[in-house]
């Protein structure tokens, strides 16, 4: 029994050997290829580029800053109000209709008689295979008169946002910008015999140093014109300006012209641009 | 940049002021004689324009070197140019809607890029001059090619410009309109059916070469004379 015993102890023995010899063969391999591996993956990994850029960015000049900051868009701020006008670029006809056959209604001119910029109110353009033309206030008689002008005799547009109004019963004078009002003042208007004309207008030019007490330190010519005193020299336009007869203000004591006293009538000068809208009533 | 370099953007300046406008703003917004402003307007980049430019006090940015000075002045007449075409054409809106709301996004940005190289120029910028766009912004097919042209050669003008820069701060504010530029001229070319992008590579196209496209179009123009020291005619 003894005898028989032995050999299969031994057997167990030389199994148990070799079966941890061979596990520890297998760890070694696996530690030895796990070894491998991390140090060839860190060297392949040296080589990839974004280590490359890592490793270069200490090297890299520092960016600038752009000179300016951006800005926001800029968004146009738009009005309800605001009108158009032009200069007169080249004489030109003023007509009827759209096309360089329609009858005339009268011829501009790029300067007015004072000398300045003759500049119109543009109500609104049309193309068609004739050309572009523009719809214009006249400075002609009867006041109101509008015609088609070829929209190439005209200069480069210019925008307002303000508007005048002349009250005549009342006797003042209101400008508004963007709707809200900004000005307010007496005003003298034309007499019974050479009343204002009421209607729609616009501001045609500014005369300033005047040296003449009459109208005072400015002037603004508009494209209204007198119905009476149509021999008047220069065309019997309307202006509206200062007096040398303060006290007689507010009333009917001109010749069709606005009168402001001179003290009010240099504020408005500060808020009214020509192009200017201006309606009497 | 050279002097010559200098002397020749002052000259492609002055080119594009075919009919004194630039000049005749200058003259208006500044208390100087004509011949000086005209001078001071082009950056001419002599001795005396540049004590008058510290006789006035106030300096641009002090980086800026008269080259880039020059360079930048051009640009911002050209934004002054291209925002005044877009805000026209917004403030009569006579395009079809398609048309005004693409002209009314890169207006706003073309505002924008004159707010940032006034800021940049300080006193020396340059005043805006008068336009007249001669209709363009009340027909669609006029407005279209003129914005195409302007907004492709835009792009092209500030990759010749970049590399004529001395200020790598200035070349890095410029960058940033520069994508935009180009952006834009993609846009409207796919609005109107066009690739928005037909080319591998995109060319530099010299100022002078803007400065004719300007000159040709004859938009900068003469302020109006509204404003005069006379006797009034009116009938008092």
């Amino acid at each position: 029994m003894r005898r028989a015993r032995r050999p299969r102890v031994r057997a167990v023995v030389v199994r148990r050997v070799v079966m941890t010899l061979g596990v520890a063969a297998l760890v070694a391999a696996v530690a030895a290829a796990v070894g491998g591996i991390g140090s060839g993956g860190a060297a392949r990994r040296a080589a990839e580029p974004a280590s490359q850029l890592a490793l270069a960015l200490p090297a890299l000049p520092q960016s600038p800053r752009p000179a300016f900051t951006p800005h926001a868009p800029v968004l146009l701020q738009r009005s309800r109000t605001e009108a158009r006008w032009a200069p007169v670029a080249r004489s030109a006809v003023a007509r009827h209709s759209p096309r360089a056959d329609a009858a005339t209604v009268t011829a501009l001119s790029p300067t007015t008689p004072d000398g300045t910029t003759n500049i119109v109110a543009v109500l609104r353009e049309q193309a068609s295979a004739r050309g572009l033309w523009a719809l214009v206030r006249l400075p002609v008689l009867p006041n109101g008169s509008v015609g088609w002008v070829p929209r190439s005799a005209l200069g480069g547009y210019g925008f307002t946002r303000t508007r005048l109004f002349i009250d005549r019963a009342h006797f003042d004078a209101t400008l508004f910008r963007n709707g809200r009002v900004i000005f307010r003042a007496p005003v003298g208007v034309g007499k019974l015999d050479s009343p204002t004309p009421p209607g729609e207008f616009y501001i045609r030019e500014r005369l300033t140093t005047l040296e003449s007490p009459f109208y005072g330190p400015i002037a603004f010519g508009t494209n209204a014109r007198s119905e009476q005193l149509t021999d008047w020299p220069g065309g019997g336009f309307i202006g509206i300006h200062g007096t040398n007869e303060p006290e007689l203000l507010p009333g009917r004591v001109s010749h069709g012209c606005v009168r402001l006293r001179n003290d009010d009538l240099l504020r408005l000068a500060r808020l009214l641009p020509v192009g200017t809208p201006v309606t009497i009533r | 940049m050279t002097i010559d370099e200098e002397l020749e953007l002052a000259q492609i300046l002055r080119e594009i002021d075919c009919d004194g406008a630039l000049e005749e703003t200058a003259a208006a917004a500044l208390p100087r004689t004509r011949r000086d402003l005209l001078k001071a307007v082009v950056g001419a980049g002599t001795a005396a324009v540049g004590a008058m430019v510290g006789a006035r006090g106030a300096q641009a940015a002090p980086t800026t070197s008269r080259g880039d000075t020059a360079i930048l002045r051009f640009d911002l007449v050209l934004e002054y140019l291209q925002a005044g075409l877009y805000t026209e054409a917004e403030r009569i809106g006579a395009l079809t809607p398609k048309t005004l709301a693409w002209a009314r996004v890169v207006g706003a940005h073309e505002r924008a890029h004159v707010q940032a190289i006034k800021g940049l120029l300080g006193s020396k910028a340059v005043p805006s001059p008068s336009f007249n766009f001669r209709g363009v912004t009340e027909v669609e097919q006029p407005f279209i090619k003129t914005a195409v042209a302007f907004e492709e050669l835009t792009g092209a003008l500030l990759k010749w410009q970049a590399v004529r820069l001395d200020s790598r701060e200035i070349i890095a504010a410029v960058a940033t309109l520069h994508s935009v530029e180009t952006r834009h001229a993609a846009w409207i070319r796919r609005i109107i059916g066009l690739q928005p992008a037909t080319k591998a590579f995109d060319q530099p196209a010299p100022q002078r070469q803007m400065a004719r496209l300007i000159a040709s179009t004859h938009f900068i123009a003469r302020r109006p004379k509204m404003t005069r020291k006379a006797r009034p005619r009116y009938t008092g």
